[in-house]
């Protein structure tokens, strides 16, 4: 099915922009708050301070 | 910008601090009903309240230095100081909590005194005079029930009002009324330190420093720089005392702070006399469920219950999985009781749906077949460049007389769903299609499902669909299809498992039964030397292990921190539970206590674990004392367990977008692009990037029975999340032509090992007991303290995963006969050197 050159058109790029955007908004908001863990809170405050929501506050 | 008034929320372990935090902040922190939850400060704006900061310090007994979490508070009150402090107080057990308020009285703070549980006391019908106890401890004293969401707030506004009072009339240098508790001795020696340290601590804390003197606490008279002579007419002083009373200066305190809540207790709780000396239902229910012989069995029967619903076949675990997967996410399902026989003329006239599927299965199977045999027989004779690879449009109608291929139909054991022949060749459903047969087979299309119901599609066949009328290239489809919604779909597929799994654990916490499995492991534990006091990270691991390695700060002992950081992620996690379900629904459906034997199999390794580790001079040591206070049975509101629920699950969902979802789209590249970044055919799959990085380590995985560079690359990639492990199996399955990514999870390790079972058992053990996602061990390092013991847990879990994964597989091998080899040698001697390192004699080191 898929085989040399990518093959483009308007609609195709539209979507792989959309997918871009996606890919760019899921990694940024990881750098800033943090991978979520199961209990709800942002991991990024544990890497920084010590804890997630469950056990150290990211709110502050 | 006005300053923000700071008020600390303290109080006993497990005595709803968080939950009133919560009530008054509006925050979602994790509550549980066993001690050592909260484990650093937590801060929150109270609602209604822009310049009030509530902190809610971690439970403690007393303002001693001991554990972590005591010295964390200690500092908080003492030295950053609030405004005033909101000391909550269970009702239900006053008498032992008033122990920690008087210390904190004793701060010279402004106090609101919130009794919790009210309700519970109401219903037991006791009485709390709160205004004997209000002037005996210089306080406010308020009646609240924090689970019920009653008075929480009154008493906040009440403690906010002291604060506002307290900054504008006193300030901090006005000595404050705080209760003398002391007798006429002890407060003598009291009065003279308050004389000798006068000018060095605040004014309004000076009883509590001075009381700390006395009580010779090594860190408050280094603080305080006490001169030799001062200090030799202080030790004076109290020698004078613990001789006068016959104990030490410590002792003393506390004794008589007892006798003091005591004689306030006389005259201020009346308990129900009906009550007294009555077995309550709780003490009735708890005979049993932590009775020495049941309690245990019981534990892991909760345990059973929890994955039968999960993941035993037709449960609703399964059953809600299934419609996930296949219909939800994928192509579509027909609504409950809408289904019929096909009522449309045509071939499947009067079918099912699903024996239309497997008539249409088969007469595709015939087809391929005849093709094939076809194309062999056109292709006889000629070179590689002349071979024909598909059906022509026309057929040489001589040549396909004489043709008569054998059909090859085979049926999924495990899910009844149909595989093509190069999956399945074991006992192939054999049959002769010749050319009539293909023409009959040729006219038949794929059945309809709007024929046979109300369908609803699925949202992979809408996205499918959207990409196919907006003309979206094919690669790019394989993008979006194969690679991010693949990807993500299998993973958001096991929300129902999680869903019942969370719901289930929310539910045992939440009536009190999981504050009895700390203390049945406590009473296990001990034996073997470990305290219960490291079970409870385990317990908080099943949710997720970055907080459970967190929460073993509460473990004052050096070396008992270090070994439950080691041992609580064995537990496996909410993600973990993805990579059960998954093998549960694939290869043990009818085995569904093989997902509650992982479960066991954690609690094995921790305890096995912790034994081997204690044996070793870096772990040896007296088990840490285990203080733990049984919450009475209640039963759960719904709010509370969904809330409980919600919030793990709101995580796992998240993390299907934020993590899954771009990994797919990086591993997916990977497969699609070899090193020159030329994209690949997808029967060219060899030559990509993944491909070869999986090959090169590949060899590590083989003596586990899942060497191929795809059990590789999942298992590499769980590091980044462990679902992603399910994640990376399904976008590789989804590469693959023929019928489902379940089956062809089947075949991939099919095709590895002659024990495919046994393959996916140790695929699933390796994952689950290797070391946690990057996240949790990045955590681990830095509460290890240092590169050396990072590095020594992470190697301690990498070695315990592969030597279990290896032993299933290679022992497993031997006793379904396929033979004994050098690796199945390994395995029997690291389980030697394993069981040496448990049973050996054990080092004996002072702590």
């Amino acid at each position: 099915m898929l085989k040399g050159e990518v093959e483009m058109n308007v609609s195709s790029l539209v979507v792989l922009v959309v997918i871009g955007i996606f890919f760019a908004l899921a990694v940024w908001r990881v750098a800033k708050k943090g991978a979520p863990c199961e209990c709800g809170g942002s991991r990024k405050a544990c890497s920084r301070k010590g804890g997630c929501s469950c056990c150290d506050c990211c709110e502050d | 910008m006005s300053k923000s008034i700071k008020i600390a929320l303290a109080g006993n372990p497990n005595s709803g601090k968080t939950t009133l935090f919560n009530a008054l902040t509006g925050s979602e922190q994790y509550v549980g009903n066993w001690p050592g939850v909260t484990v650093e400060k937590k801060d929150g704006i109270l609602s209604g309240h822009k310049d009030v900061v509530i902190q809610d310090l971690p439970g403690i007994y007393s303002l001693s230095p001991y554990s972590i979490e005591e010295k964390v508070s200690r500092r908080f009150l003492v030295e950053e100081g609030p405004d005033a402090i909101l000391n909550i107080v269970d009702g239900t057990n006053i008498e032992r909590n008033l122990y920690f308020s008087t210390q904190l009285a004793e701060l010279g703070l402004p106090m609101v005194m919130a009794v919790n549980m009210m309700d519970v006391v109401k219903k037991n019908g006791d009485k709390i005079d709160f205004e004997k106890i209000a002037k005996a401890l210089r306080c406010e004293v308020v009646g609240i029930s924090a689970l019920k969401n009653e008075g929480g707030m009154e008493a906040a506004e009440k403690v906010v009002e002291m604060a506002k009072k307290a900054v504008v009339e006193k300030g901090p240098g006005k000595l404050p009324d705080v209760p003398h508790v002391f007798s006429g001795s002890v407060e003598h020696a009291i009065a003279h330190i308050e004389e000798s340290i006068q000018g060095k601590v605040p004014l309004r804390s000076i009883r509590w420093y001075a009381i700390k003197v006395f009580e010779r606490d090594r860190e408050i008279i280094k603080k305080l720089e006490i001169g030799v002579g001062e200090m030799k007419h202080i030790e004076e002083h109290i020698r004078d005392c613990e001789k006068e009373l016959g104990d030490d200066a410590e002792s003393i305190i506390t004794s008589q702070r007892y006798d003091f809540i005591k004689r306030l207790m006389d005259k201020s709780l009346a308990l129900n006399e009906k009550r007294k000396d009555k077995a309550t239902l709780s003490d009735k229910i708890d005979k049993f469920v932590t009775h020495r012989i049941f309690a245990l069995p019981i534990f892991i029967l909760s345990l059973c219950v929890m994955w039968f619903l999960a993941v035993a076949e037709h449960g609703p675990g399964t059953v809600l999985t299934d419609w996930a997967n296949d219909g939800f996410l994928a192509d579509g399902w027909h609504l409950p009781f809408t289904t019929h026989e096909c009522r449309a003329e045509g071939k499947y006239k009067g079918m099912e749906f699903e024996d239309a599927q497997g008539e249409f299965a088969k007469q595709d199977a015939s087809k391929s077949a005849w093709e094939e045999a076809y194309l062999e027989k056109i292709n006889e004779g000629k070179s590689d460049d002349d071979k024909v690879e598909e059906m022509p449009e026309e057929i040489d109608e001589k040549v396909a007389a004489t043709i008569v291929a054998k059909g090859v139909f085979v049926e999924d054991e495990e899910t009844g769903e149909p595989i093509a022949k190069e999956d399945n060749e074991d006992e192939p459903d054999l049959w002769d299609v010749d050319f009539a047969a293909y023409k009959e087979a040729s006219e038949w299309e794929e059945p309809d499902p709007s024929q046979f119901g109300v369908w609803v599609p699925g949202l992979g066949a809408l996205i499918t669909d959207a990409l196919d009328k907006a003309g979206v290239s094919d690669t790019v489809k394989s993008l979006v299809v194969d690679g991010a919604w693949g990807g993500v779909a299998t993973v958001l597929g096991f929300v129902p498992v999680i869903f019942i799994v969370f719901i289930f654990l929310a539910f045992l916490e939440d009536c009190g039964y999981m504050a009895r499995v700390a203390f049945i492991m406590d009473r296990l534990l001990r034996r073997f030397g470990l305290s219960g006091k490291s079970f409870i990270p385990m317990l908080i691991g099943k949710g997720c292990g970055v907080p459970a390695v967190m929460a073993a700060r509460a473990i004052e002992n050096e070396r008992a921190r270090r070994m439950t950081v080691i041992l609580a992620t064995f537990v496996p996690c909410g993600a973990k539970t993805v990579i059960i379900a998954m093998f549960a629904a694939l290869f043990f459906r009818e085995q569904w206590y093989v997902a509650a034997l992982m479960d066991v199999i954690g609690i094995a390794i921790i305890i096995l674990g912790g034994i081997a580790l204690k044996k070793t001079r870096f772990f040896a040591g007296e088990a840490s004392s285990f203080v733990l206070e049984l919450p009475a049975y209640h039963m759960p509101t719904v709010s509370g367990v969904w809330h409980h629920t919600w919030n793990r699950l709101k995580g796992y969902v998240l993390k299907a977008g934020l993590i899954i979802f771009p990994a797919c789209v990086v591993l997916w590249f990977v497969m699609h692009f070899d090193w020159s970044l030329n994209l690949l055919a997808d029967e060219e799959i060899e030559k990509s990037i993944l491909h070869d990085l999986g090959s090169w380590i590949a060899w590590m995985f083989e003596p586990l029975g899942f060497g191929s560079w795809q059990g590789a690359a999942a298992s590499v990639s769980a590091e980044i999340a462990k679902e992603q492990a399910t994640a990376t199996l399904g976008l590789v399955a989804a590469n693959m032509d023929g019928a489902t990514t379940g089956s062809h999870i089947q075949a991939l390790f099919a095709s590895v090992s002659d024990f495919p079972k046994l393959a996916a058992l140790s695929f699933m053990v390796f994952n689950l007991f290797v070391p946690p996602c990057m996240v949790a061990i990045a955590v681990t390092f830095r509460e290890m303290g240092s590169q050396k013991w990072g590095w020594f847990a992470v190697g301690f879990q990498l070695f315990v995963g592969y030597v279990l994964a290896l032993s299933v597989y290679r022992i497993g091998v031997l006793v379904a006969g396929g033979g004994f080899g050098i690796w199945t040698a390994l395995a029997f001697a690291l389980d030697a050197f394993c069981l040496w390192a448990i049973f050996r004699p054990g080092k004996k080191v002072e702590c």
